[in-house]
């Protein structure tokens, strides 16, 4: 449509300018990984080790998907999915219960993805039918959901030697093989949402939802998109997830939402919708996915990383708000 | 539906639109008092007479002193337009702390005192980040919600669970006025006295007008950025508080002291006439009906054996219908 170079003005007169040029983000988050590396690999010498590697990639393969599915929520003007985690597990139990019911691997990503696709759609007609705000609806189906969860199952794993069990412990070029998937997601999305039609509409819509309107966008159907498509990716994950953890349970994937959202936030896609790169998350994911695993190093029990990992969310959040004051005048 | 979309593209003359019917039924009284009425049917059909016996309406009055208690206070941050979604995890952290000190020979007054002081230097770390950085409310105070949990769970430590059983403490909390607990009696006129701020008094106005506009209550030289402090401040106060009658009630401290109680106080809330979304509506007396419809609900799971879970599964859908309620009340509708 012509209407897409206008809508790129649009998208990009939200956009805030960085006084210290566009690679500023990148080198910074890029920096405090590396970092947070060193940091602990001086105060323990064995955490460059091959667990490490298998532990923060695969929080890394987990959080990074989330967080695409998480951005795209963000971006396109829905603020948050509080909802992730009850999605997740809700996807990650039907992937269960199929893989024990002997499925191959294909029928299992894609009973996964409709999984989350179904929870993103009854999200989405939720929030575009009664015209309620997606923080609200997706803390309460969330806490729904969870409370359903409780009352459908305990504990659910993977059976060992099946197909996707053994998915989860192969590596591909030195490197677990769930770890790549993330990756290559996160690069199409990121070339998907600056090169497509819908990618920008979807932009467009989060940073400025009248001028989108006056262009002719439907909100109601971009909203539809996104939070089907972002449960999507949320079932997606599920593959991921139930591949390399053990066994699960209806909170397990509490914790992982805190840094699903930081990583978002310091990935640099605005809350408020409308500007940021995906790209940005594979640093932003990285970071955020070796802080657990540091922990754990520095000698702190997962009680205290709850401490650490809100305490990051506040940080960021604010840094997010004041990045944002800096932005509008 | 659409004349919404199209009259924010004309510049707005604002008719008040004149539909009694339907404001009556959306309105905050109309619809707290039919959600009761539907509770108290149900809970006569379901359970029996039993359900409105004396004996269960006390141990009703026993379960919603806590919810009473934090409601009345964190009602003002909701009324300033901020929501602070820490508050169960606050009650989690004050109720740890409290037992902790007991446990370490401390006087409960000084216990009392030490644990206030936390939490409202807490509550002034919410300030910080959601008034000094504009952070997003419920982002931030999410984290604040896992940050705070954390911290309970390192000072309970391994065990789970710190006894802090205290004689004098459990008698003053079991005293009964006129057969209800002294307490239950304490948190309801609480309750009224936060009613009387928000209608009467200067302060109470000033939460309101905040909430309701924050530009034009600048402009009339309110503070924003001070009302919502306090506010934020308060409601960790309210929790504290909470926290601390939880310890004398039960004696201990736990991991799951408090866990999820947030949402169950704050869709007691929103039933009641307040709104996450914007502030500058609602008012205590609605809140505390609220919290009333909800604590008949836990009371029916009880006396029907049904697990608790179910609980969460109704208050989810009711913290939506009552999004949906306060939309049509006039809410900002999300398109």
């Amino acid at each position: 449509m012509s209407l897409n170079g206008t809508m790129e003005g649009v998208a990009a007169a939200g956009r805030p300018r960085l006084d210290w040029g566009r690679w500023s983000a990148p080198i910074v988050v890029a920096g405090a990984w590396l970092a947070l590396i060193a940091a602990t690999s001086i105060y323990r010498h064995d955490f460059l080790s091959h667990q490490t590697l298998l532990a923060v990639t695969f929080t890394m393969s987990v959080v990074g998907v989330l967080a695409i599915g998480q951005g795209l929520v963000a971006i396109s003007g829905g603020f948050l999915d509080l909802s992730q985690p009850s999605n997740l597990i809700l996807s990650s139990l039907v992937v269960i219960r199929l893989s024990e019911a002997g499925m191959p691997l294909p029928v299992l990503f894609v009973a996964g993805i409709l999984t989350g696709m179904a929870w993103g759609l009854v999200n989405a007609a939720i929030i575009v039918f009664g015209k309620l705000n997606p923080v609200i609806v997706t803390l309460s189906t969330n806490f729904i959901g969870i409370a359903a969860l409780y009352l459908i199952f305990q504990l659910a794993q993977v059976p060992n030697n099946s197909d996707i069990y053994y998915f989860g412990r192969a590596s591909f070029l030195g490197l677990p093989a769930i770890w790549w998937p993330m990756l290559a997601l996160i690069l199409i999305v990121g070339v998907f949402m600056q090169r497509t039609r819908f990618g920008r509409r979807a932009t467009a819509g989060g940073g400025n939802r009248f001028a989108a309107q006056v262009r002719g966008i439907s909100l109601r159907k971009t909203r539809f998109a996104v939070f089907t498509i972002a449960g999507g990716f949320v079932g997606f994950t599920s593959i991921l997830f139930v591949s390399a953890a053990g066994p699960i349970e209806a909170r397990s994937a509490d914790l992982l939402l805190l840094n699903v959202i930081a990583a978002v936030i310091v990935g640099g896609i605005a809350l408020s919708g409308g500007r940021g790169h995906f790209w940005m998350l594979i640093l932003s994911v990285g970071l955020l996915s070796t802080v657990p695993t540091s922990l754990v190093f520095f000698g702190l029990d997962s009680d205290s990383q709850a401490i650490f990992q809100g305490l990051i969310l506040v940080v960021a959040v604010a840094l997010d708000g004041y990045r944002s004051k800096k932005g509008t005048p | 539906m659409s004349a919404s979309t199209a009259a924010s593209n004309e510049p707005a003359t604002y008719v008040v639109p004149y539909r009694p019917v339907r404001e009556f039924l959306t309105g905050p009284i109309a619809s707290i008092s039919l959600t009761l009425i539907l509770v108290l049917a149900i809970g006569l059909f379901a359970a029996g007479p039993r359900f409105l016996s004396f004996g269960n309406v006390s141990i009703m009055g026993n379960f919603l002193i806590v919810p009473l208690v934090i409601a009345s206070f964190s009602g003002f941050a909701l009324m300033s337009g901020v929501v602070d979604l820490s508050i169960g995890s606050m009650v989690a952290f004050s109720a740890a702390v409290f037992a902790k000190l007991l446990t370490l020979g401390c006087s409960p007054l000084a216990a009392g005192g030490a644990s206030l002081v936390l939490c409202a230097a807490f509550g002034g770390f919410n300030a910080l980040a959601i008034v000094g950085f504009r952070a997003n409310p419920i982002a931030a105070t999410l984290g604040m919600l896992t940050a705070l949990r954390g911290i309970a769970w390192v000072i309970v430590g391994g065990s789970g669970r710190i006894n802090a059983f205290n004689m004098e403490l459990f008698t003053l909390v079991n005293m009964r006025v006129f057969g209800l607990p002294l307490f239950f009696l304490i948190s309801v006129a609480l309750i009224l006295f936060a009613t009387l701020m928000v209608t009467k008094m200067r302060v109470g106005r000033h939460v309101k007008a905040v909430g309701g506009d924050p530009q034009a209550a600048e402009r009339a030289g309110i503070s924003v950025g001070g009302v919502r402090t306090f506010a934020l401040i308060a409601s960790a106060v309210g929790a504290c508080l909470g926290g601390i009658i939880f310890v004398a009630q039960l004696g201990s401290a736990g991991r799951f002291t408090g866990f999820m109680l947030e949402f169950q106080v704050y869709a007691a809330l929103m039933i009641g006439g307040y709104s996450i979304l914007r502030g500058g509506v609602g008012n205590p007396f609605g809140g505390a009906l609220g919290l009333i419809v909800v604590a008949g609900m836990t009371n029916i799971l009880d006396l029907t054996a049904y697990s608790p879970y179910y609980l969460n599964i109704i208050v989810g859908i009711l913290l939506m219908s009552a999004v949906l309620l306060d939309r049509l009340r006039g809410g900002d509708a999300y398109e």
